[in-house]
């Protein structure tokens, strides 16, 4: 069985759970396969510590926490110093570029991407929608989902009304994150 | 000011594409010759001398300095409708955007004009206004449905406050639309708070 495990990190107030369920809604409504989502919060939701935990599999997922993710996403510094140490050799690291600086913890053979999401979402308009730019550099970047399975997920999971801004800002996400794979590859 | 997302493609009701755009200062030219070819009573409902071009001037530097956004309709190299939004940049009501809609008299019923106000609502929401106002004489029918339709509801009438080209006095209209629940709604959802905390 082919099995991805996504962590997303973040601030409350970020829209990191909602990532986290676009991708899952993405992979398991549109795109045919299997995803759970299992979401923790610090002790107040606004401003702590936030992280989902996304598996994606071809089948059905027995266990749905993730150790040492595949990918992981992280907009705040918090969530790169906590959980880049625990991602799998080898795996993925998309991170905000803006607040995140790298360091040497990251384990072996580690590939990591940035995006300036916070940046682009200020210019669409709405620094709200950073999660959604971060959603379209993950699908940009991986290749996991397809592109229009994420899209649907993102103009079905957002409020009426806000939808034209937020698939903006996914596309621009993911264009930026098809410019940067291409890139390293 | 860039505004993301232009030019717009939009259709009129028998499905011809129209361009919509931001107003670019080279667009000056034909925006004058748009307005002054409009009818004398279009004219006289709006709050500016449009065929002055010292309005124009001052209108492309407002445009110039973000305080006003305005969108144009082309078709056949022609503008054949504006759009704009006027915004208090500081003060107490720098939540609120005026829009004001102009469409030439050969395309009205086709839609552009409900098309090109959807466009300018969409990116009044994205600049973070949340509440919309226009101002409408009362037997503009047209244009009290076309706003209607896109969410706008009055909200207090001047009477005798207009004076139309026969003298004769109308009332005003002051409708709004508060969209500030979509983003509120957006927040929310992002706020990240616990479904098992409720």
């Amino acid at each position: 069985m082919h099995k991805t495990e996504i962590r997303v990190g973040g601030l409350g107030g970020q829209g990191v759970i909602l990532c986290g369920m676009i991708i899952g809604k993405a992979a398991s409504i549109f795109d045919g396969k299997h995803a759970t989502l299992i979401q923790a919060f610090g002790p107040e939701a606004r401003g702590s510590a936030c992280s989902a935990q996304v598996t994606v599999a071809d089948e059905a997922i027995g266990y749905p926490y993730v150790k040492n993710p595949d990918i992981l996403i992280v907009m705040s510094p918090d969530a790169y110093t906590q959980f880049a140490p625990q991602l799998a050799p080898g795996g993925m690291l998309l991170y905000e570029s803006d607040l995140i600086t790298l360091d040497d913890k990251l384990p072996k053979g580690v590939r990591a991407f940035g995006v300036p999401a916070t940046r682009f979402a200020e210019e669409l308009g709405r620094r709200l929608v950073l999660n959604i730019v971060m959603t379209g550099f993950f699908a940009g970047v991986t290749g996991l989902l397809s592109y229009e399975s994420v899209e649907k997920a993102v103009k079905t999971s957002v409020p009426k009304g806000t939808e034209d801004l937020n698939l903006r800002a996914f596309h621009k996400g993911y264009e930026y994150g098809r410019e940067q794979s291409a890139g390293k590859n | 000011m860039k505004l993301e997302g232009f030019p717009q493609t939009v259709f009129l009701r028998d499905g011809t594409p129209v361009a919509v755009r931001p107003l670019a200062a080279a667009d000056a030219k034909a925006l004058l010759e748009f307005y002054r070819s409009l009818p004398e009573e279009d004219r006289l409902y709006l709050k500016d001398d449009v065929t002055d071009a010292g309005w124009l001037q001052r209108f492309v530097a407002l445009v110039g300095s973000g305080e006003v956004v305005s969108l144009i309709a082309e078709r056949a190299g022609k503008v054949v409708a504006e759009a704009t939004l006027y915004r208090a940049l500081r003060g107490w009501s720098m939540h609120v955007g005026e829009i004001r809609i102009s469409v030439a008299p050969a395309l009205r019923r086709d839609g552009l004009g409900t098309s090109i106000a959807r466009e300018l609502v969409k990116v009044a929401t994205r600049l973070g206004v949340e509440k919309m106002v226009i101002e409408v004489v009362e037997n503009q029918v047209g244009a009290r449905r076309m706003f209607r339709k896109l969410g706008f509801r009055q909200e207090a009438v001047l009477r005798s406050h207009v004076k139309d080209i026969n003298g004769t006095k109308r009332n005003l209209i002051l409708a709004s639309t508060d969209v500030s629940h979509i983003w509120d709604a957006m927040e929310a959802l992002v706020a990240d708070f616990s479904p098992s905390a409720e």
